[in-house]
């Protein structure tokens, strides 16, 4: 029995209730004290035939159709409430999913924009660290060998210079004292003979 | 007055004033012999080499007095005014290699000239004569400072003609 029955049934239920009354009411008007008995009567009468019709079942009955009636509204709204709870709640979920993938997809594209940011001025910082180091080892490697070149210069300089005494000294540790003077005469003689007019130029003028 | 003319084995003032002490000795034998008693023994003084070499060489009778005398002044004269100078060797030099130097300095430089030996080992070889005003720097070590451009050139294999023998080595 749907909602239409129902208000059928009460829809009869009053019409015959008011059928009734206007009953009363004609009758007491074509009467006058006897009238009011009768209207008494009638009145009494009414109210058993009512007390007779709704009586303890037929409440009971309605009671219980009303009761069924209503479990039915309240089962079939509570199965729309929950459809539509289930709905709102799938939706819900898609709608906090998206949301959220939404959000953790700017979330994240924004991360890996810090992070490429990151990178990049890592990388830039980095390079540039790169090009000053190499900077400095071009700088360093250039002095380094100036400086080879001045120490190998001055080296050989002094090597140059101190070559005389370099062979002289190994002259003298080679040979020492097996040169004997009587191997030299000839040598000496020969200088001598170099230096001889300066020699003579020198005692001439020198005070002896 | 001849100058006295040297011996080779007369080769410094050392040598000469040797020399001097011992006519000075001769000389004292003699007036010694003149005032000792008649018979008396005495004992010849003996002569060096040097003397006997240089007496001879002169021509210098030394029993005479007056030769002895001329000697004396002659030798006193070399000792104050010969030029002497020094010269040095790496070793030491025979006397026979020194009576050659000597004997070419006399020939060539001056008749009197007296040398005073000494010894620098650190020249290697040859010699430095140094005298009253001049070194003269005759040694290989010398020889090789003038050298040291065509030493650096001889280890770099790209050797050059070297210096010219015989440049003056006084300074």
């Amino acid at each position: 029995m749907n909602t239409g029955g129902l208000i059928l049934i009460i829809g009869s239920l009053l019409a015959a209730a008011s059928a009734f009354i206007w009953l009363v009411f004609r009758l007491e008007g074509a009467g006058g004290k006897g009238k009011k008995n009768r209207q008494d009567e009638i009145i009494n009468a009414a109210e058993e035939d009512v007390a007779h019709i709704f009586n303890d079942d037929f409440r009971e009955e309605l009671r219980n159709r009303g009761r069924l009636h209503f479990e039915k509204i309240i089962g079939e709204n509570a199965t729309f409430l929950q459809q539509d709870l289930r709905q709102t709640t799938t939706q819900l979920n898609e709608y906090m999913r998206s949301e959220i993938t939404k959000t953790l997809q700017q979330e994240f594209k924004k991360y890996e924009q810090s992070i490429g940011d990151a990178k990049q001025v890592a990388l830039q910082s980095i390079q540039k660290t790169v090009d000053t180091i190499e900077h400095q080892r071009e700088l360093l490697e250039q002095q380094l060998q100036v400086q080879s070149k001045v120490q190998q210069e001055r080296i050989i300089a002094r090597f140059e210079a101190e070559m005389a005494s370099i062979v002289n000294h190994y002259v003298i540790k080679a040979i020492g004292n097996q040169i004997d003077v009587s191997d030299q005469l000839d040598f000496i003689i020969g200088e001598l003979e170099n230096n001889r007019a300066a020699i003579v130029e020198d005692i001439k003028n020198g005070t002896s | 007055m001849e100058p006295l003319k040297l011996t080779p084995a007369v080769v410094s003032q050392t040598d000469v004033n040797r020399l001097i002490r011992e006519l000075t000795g001769l000389n004292d034998f003699f007036v010694g012999a003149r005032t000792r008693a008649a018979g008396s023994a005495m004992q010849l003084p003996k002569l060096s080499r040097l003397m006997d070499q240089l007496s001879r060489e002169n021509g210098v009778n030394l029993l005479e007095d007056e030769a002895r005398r001329k000697l004396m002044a002659q030798l006193e004269l070399v000792y104050k005014s010969a030029p002497s100078f020094h010269i040095s060797f790496a070793v030491e030099p025979s006397p026979k290699s020194l009576e050659r130097i000597v004997l070419w300095m006399r020939q060539n430089i001056h008749p009197q000239t007296l040398l005073s030996v000494g010894l620098q080992p650190a020249i290697a070889a040859g010699c430095v004569l140094r005298t009253t005003n001049k070194v003269f720097d005759m040694s290989l070590r010398n020889h090789l400072k003038t050298q040291t451009k065509y030493l650096a050139q001889l280890i770099k294999g790209v050797p050059e003609q070297p210096v010219a023998e015989g440049a003056p080595g006084g300074r």
